[in-house]
């Protein structure tokens, strides 16, 4: 009988061991994953931003074309700003607006503004480097989010790499890998913005988080939504897409 | 003598219409004498405003770092070193020098935040070298090593805080990394730089550089000469010795930083020349008019002295004097009521901040008040011009006068 307990513990110590071993993903291989789903080789997307201020809400539709990290083009196609253009491309970010019919160049400070009034900053739409070349994660442990269980990972800014954020927790979720929390911190340790994933949809295959609502902590009553209407993954979009030229028409 | 005695006369005879001729002329003089009193004025402001409350004398900065200086970048500063130091203090004139790290942020006061310029300074050494502190017009200034800060009224204002009251400061480090400091006001400025009473904060150097991960580094090291004019000079000496220190040093003098403002002078310049010329040439139809009045009232006078055997050279001899005096009573007028106008601008001033309500941005960093400068060549030149120009346009209708047949002239005939 004795013989069979230990038996029994063993194999079942083995398997918790075994399961542990088999299962458990180390916080870079986690991120990596994040960073898989939410990475576009090349996307088309329609979306819209809805910027609270106050009492003021002011909503901004856009129409995107996503080529890796690289390149991207974005159209606003909301009346007010109808035919105002965004390019990408590298590390560089230009704008076009219909009504100067000029092309500015935005660079230095100017990328800390937010976009369009929203509590994005250019330098947060510019970010392409990979997660965890920037930062070393790791797993603080699980917890319950919005009736998910997730992983709490956090992420320390590497010695010298160009991060925005000394230090992110993110509550990902443990199924589909998308963050359905962010917090972002300075170096400070001040709390800089919050994001919170609303809608996670899984289309063609992966889940992709297709309504946010950042907070920026330091501007009291301001909130940015941000919700994706419609994405189309892996679209065929040629190269020439992303050129000045185009920004101009 | 004869004649210079007779032109004189000739002046007395009609006093209202020499008075009125010159009066024409002492307004257009005292006119110009006010404008260049306030200009030079105002240039003098603004230079002291840049020297006393950004630049200093001389600012020694990395070459590269000089090129870029606009956007504050992080790179190309310079170390604090005790070898630079004791360079700097072997320079002729030399009176104290600062260093400073300039960076920008935002400032957040935890509903809204506003892009400003951030000042790394050493209250010790930085008071030695600029007047910033003598502007506290409330509280005081910080302590060296407390998180503590001091930024101008206007921007407090506009940002609802107060001494006493926390406000936070939002940048990125070196390496983009966004940091934040929290500061207690201590102090508010009220200068008379606009550019300082709304866009900058001041905190404390050790503070800076240790939230921006930048140890021991500086934007560049601020000097302050005993005298004023020489920068220039000591700034070129103080290159030579840089030069065998590090060849990446370069030193600046005030003037360099004051382009704007030295462009703007001399805009300035050319549109006090283009009103001067436009007084002289009122003055010079006045002195016309009242040469061809007088000698239209004379001619048979003139027929008369022709007859007598005074040749044309003299009486046009006779008509210059005339406008001569009459041009050189304008000009003393003009320089008379001038100098009363001056007088009450240099012992009273304009306060320019009043005049302004404050909005002042005229692209000169001007404000507070202004005084009117005495400025002696102007005075001069306006004299000699003013009589210059009187004779020189009396000379064609002297000559038109002087030519008459002598006969015509007695009787009268006009033509």
């Amino acid at each position: 009988m004795s013989r069979f307990k230990i038996l029994l513990v063993t194999l079942l110590t083995s398997l918790v061991l075994l399961s542990n071993l088999a299962f458990a993903m180390t916080a870079e291989e986690i991120m990596n994953q994040v960073d898989e789903y939410h990475h576009l080789k090349s996307a088309k997307v329609e979306s819209e931003m809805i910027i609270t201020k106050g009492n003021r809400k002011l909503v901004k539709k856009m129409s995107s074309l996503i080529k890796g990290s690289k390149l991207g083009m974005t159209e606003f196609t909301n009346p007010r700003d109808r035919g105002s253009k965004f390019l990408k491309r590298g590390d560089d970010l230009w704008m076009f607006f219909p009504d100067a019919e000029d092309i500015v160049k935005i660079s230095g400070h100017m990328l800390e503004q937010g976009m369009m009034g929203s509590d994005f900053s250019y330098k947060d739409m510019m970010e392409s480097a990979k997660l965890t070349d920037l930062y070393d994660f790791k797993i603080l442990g699980e917890k319950e989010y919005q009736g998910r269980s997730c992983y709490l990972i956090e992420g320390i800014k590497k010695e010298g790499k160009d991060a925005s954020y000394y230090r992110r927790v993110d509550w990902v979720d443990k199924e589909r890998y998308v963050p359905l929390k962010e917090e972002l911190y300075a170096q400070s340790g001040r709390l800089l913005k919050i994001m919170e994933t609303k809608k996670v949809d899984k289309i063609d295959g992966r889940w992709f988080a297709t309504h946010q609502v950042i907070d920026n902590k330091l501007k009291r009553g301001t909130e940015t939504e941000y919700r994706v209407n419609s994405i189309e993954f892996d679209a065929d979009i040629p190269d020439n897409s992303f050129s000045l030229r185009n920004l101009r028409r | 003598m004869f004649l210079a005695k007779l032109a004189l006369k000739n002046l007395t005879r009609h006093k209202r219409r020499v008075l009125i001729t010159a009066s024409i002329i002492a307004l257009g003089m005292a006119m110009f004498l006010i404008y260049d009193s306030i200009q030079t004025g105002l240039n003098e402001l603004s230079f002291a405003n840049i020297i006393n409350l950004e630049t200093g004398h001389i600012q020694v900065v990395d070459k590269e770092y000089w090129e870029q200086r606009e956007k504050l970048p992080l790179k190309n500063l310079i170390a604090q070193s005790e070898n630079l130091s004791s360079v700097i203090k072997e320079i002729p004139y030399f009176k104290a020098a600062t260093p400073q790290l300039k960076f920008s942020a935002n400032l957040n006061n935890g509903i809204d935040q506003l892009p400003v310029l951030a000042c790394g300074i050493d209250s010790m050494t930085y008071s030695q070298v600029f007047t910033t502190k003598d502007y506290i017009i409330e509280g005081s200034m910080f302590n060296q090593g407390k998180q503590e800060t001091i930024l101008g009224k206007k921007l407090a204002n506009l940002m609802d805080l107060k001494v006493g009251d926390y406000l936070t400061l939002i940048f990125k480090t070196k390496t983009n990394t966004f940091n934040t400091i929290d500061l207690k006001i201590t102090g508010l400025l009220q200068t008379n730089n606009p550019k300082i009473n709304e866009n900058l904060v001041y905190l404390p150097l050790s503070l800076a550089q240790q939230s921006l991960n930048l140890e021991g580094k500086i934007t560049g090291m601020t000097i302050r000469l005993k005298e004023d004019g020489v920068a220039q000079q000591v700034s070129e000496d103080l290159n030579q010795s840089l030069a065998s220190l590090d060849n990446k040093l370069a030193a600046h003098s005030w003037r360099a930083s004051a382009g704007e403002v030295i462009a703007m002078s001399k805009a300035e310049t050319a549109e006090k020349l283009t009103i001067m010329s436009l007084i002289l040439l009122m003055a010079a139809v006045g002195i016309v008019n009242t040469i061809i009045l007088s000698s239209l009232e004379r001619t048979k006078e003139i027929g008369m002295m022709k007859a007598l055997g005074l040749k044309e050279n003299e009486i046009i001899f006779i008509f210059m004097v005339e406008a001569m005096g009459i041009g050189l009573i304008g000009a003393i007028l003009g320089s008379l009521l001038g100098s009363l106008v001056i007088l009450y601008f240099n012992l009273y001033g304009i306060n320019l901040t009043a005049l302004l309500g404050g909005v002042g941005d005229w692209g000169l960093p001007v404000m507070g008040r202004l005084y009117g400068y005495w400025n002696l060549s102007a005075f001069i030149f306006v004299i000699a011009f003013g009589v210059i120009i009187s004779l020189l346009s009396s000379i064609l209708p002297a000559r038109w006068v002087a030519r008459k047949d002598p006969i015509e002239a007695m009787y009268g005939i006009h033509n």
